[in-house]
């Protein structure tokens, strides 16, 4: 019996099943199909939510190891352990005993401490963006030229200063916007929609079986 | 002279932190009340909020986290302001775990129930939470939302037993989205789960370097207006007057940028003269 449930079909045919219950609403209109459809995405809601568990869990047994070895920086895994389980605890859904997202101690560490903390990591980003435009932008050859003149051209689309200065800055970058950037992404996006379709097609047959126990029979 | 130029390709990365830190720092000590052209992204969102009729029923989705709201937030609460200045019925729903906690920051901020809005929680707005489950969560909202979301997030009651939510069962029951975002899920889950089944008009609000790929859709119609990082948010408090955190800090942009050409000039000065040496 175990034999049988170990076997890749399984895997494979209830990937086809959920996968088809998706796309098959999408193109035509069957009550019963879209009624099912409908029901396994809601199941979907509880999977996600028991999923929710799997991160604080692994994000413990990560930094409990190393505090437990020392290892460098031993001492950022135990602040992280300790906020883990304070918000973990004080952010339970039970609202009879004033636990919740609405708990004081878990609304004063998201206000005051994840907030400013999360807003610093983001605002970091400008002195290396900053750093790296510096570095990278050189004309060092034509194709470097391109990037550097379009680059600045952006730089000065996005800044009011400039483009209260000359409007023409706002009119060379719309059409770097409107014209190459568009066309570009255009052609990235079709193109990852194309892949996605060959990807979904290769599961859907059996054939791409990566998300399978390493891709090995 | 030229050994002062030929120093100019290599500054040490530290002044280089050193002058982002003063040229961001000081506009937000001592705003310089520098120019705000408006443009036509900002003007199409105000107009999109504008244009909505009255009693039309729309979604509202933060669906973004603390490390998004220096650059949403303000654009966040401006959009709040001039949907509850208008006779609209708002469902607040997130996709994002941290939506509901951004939008009660917001709360914190903006007294719905007081003048000058004066809305009742349940008849002119209300607040869902988050719906965990990204993608095929939105799809289960929008297919029914009662079935999706039990209870509101605010007090913890059926929504049946919201007069908002009477007739409100499903995508095509809405008449905008408007979703301030930062990823996945985002305008093209709105797009593949909400817009392409339901026709349900969709406007987004992002930060500054998603708008390049988004761009695409607006030119397709498939977006209704895009509201792109803090500069179009300064633009939008303009049109709004109602200058708030975006115009605060797009001095900060602005002279952030103008360090920007004045480095990668300088930069490009010293590269030209020492290669001028070596040759």
């Amino acid at each position: 019996m175990s034999n049988i449930l170990r076997r890749i079909e399984i895997p494979i045919f209830l990937t086809i099943v959920a996968t088809l219950l998706q796309v098959i609403p999408y193109y035509v209109d069957i009550p019963i199909i879209n009624d099912t459809a409908n029901t396994v995405n809601l199941w979907v809601l509880l999977v996600v939510a028991w999923a929710t568990f799997i991160g604080p869990l692994s994000l413990m047994q990560v930094h409990g190891k190393t505090v437990q070895k020392r290892s460098k920086g031993w001492y950022f895994s135990v602040v992280v352990l300790v906020f883990t389980v304070v918000m973990s605890i004080a952010g339970l859904p039970i609202a009879e005993i004033g636990l919740g997202t609405k708990n004081a101690v878990y609304t004063w560490l998201f206000t005051y401490g994840q907030t400013p903390l999360s807003g610093t990591m983001y605002g970091i980003i400008a002195f290396f963006i900053t750093s790296a435009a510096y570095r990278s932008f050189r004309a060092k050859n034509i194709e470097a030229t391109i990037v550097l003149v379009a680059g600045l051209a952006m730089v000065m689309y996005n800044a009011p200063i400039f483009t209260a200065t000359w409007p023409g800055f706002r009119t060379i970058g719309q059409w770097i916007y409107d014209i190459p950037n568009m066309a570009t992404n255009r052609a990235v996006t079709i193109g990852a929609a194309l892949g996605a379709i060959a990807l979904a097609v290769r599961t859907l047959m059996g054939i791409e079986r990566g998300y399978l126990r390493g891709g090995s029979d | 002279m030229s050994s002062f130029f030929d120093k100019f390709e290599n500054i040490d990365r530290r002044w280089i932190y050193l002058l982002s830190w003063i040229f961001v720092l000081f506009p937000l000590i001592f705003p310089l009340g520098l120019p705000v052209p408006i443009n036509k992204e900002s003007q199409a969102w105000f107009k999109a909020i504008n244009d909505i009729p009255n009693g039309s029923v729309i979604v509202f989705s933060p669906m973004f986290g603390t490390s998004g709201m220096p650059e949403l937030f303000p654009m966040t609460l401006a959009t709040m302001h001039q949907l509850w200045s208008k006779n609209v019925k708002i469902i607040v729903v997130s996709f994002w775990a941290e939506g509901p906690l951004v939008f009660q920051q917001l709360l914190n901020q903006m007294n719905p129930t007081a003048a000058p809005y004066n809305k009742v929680y349940g008849v002119d707005w209300i607040d869902l939470g988050y719906i965990p489950g990204s993608e095929p969560a939105m799809r289960a909202f929008g297919e029914d939302m009662k079935k999706a979301v039990a209870k509101d997030y605010k007090e913890n009651k059926n929504l049946s037993e919201f007069p908002i939510m009477q007739n409100i069962n499903k995508a095509s029951d809405v008449s905008l989205v408007i979703s301030i975002e930062t990823g996945t899920p985002g305008l093209t889950e709105w797009l593949r789960q909400w817009q392409e089944p339901f026709r349900t008009p969709i406007i987004v609000g992002c930060i500054g370097v998603s708008a390049p790929g988004m761009a695409p859709f607006l030119q397709s119609g498939q977006l209704g207006a895009l509201l792109p990082g803090l500069t179009s948010s300064a633009e939008y408090e303009l049109l709004l007057n109602r200058k708030g955190l975006a115009i605060a800090g797009v001095d900060a942009v602005s002279m952030s940028h103008v360090l920007v050409v004045i480095l990668v000039v300088l930069g490009n000065v010293g590269y030209f003269v020492n290669r001028g040496k070596k040759k």
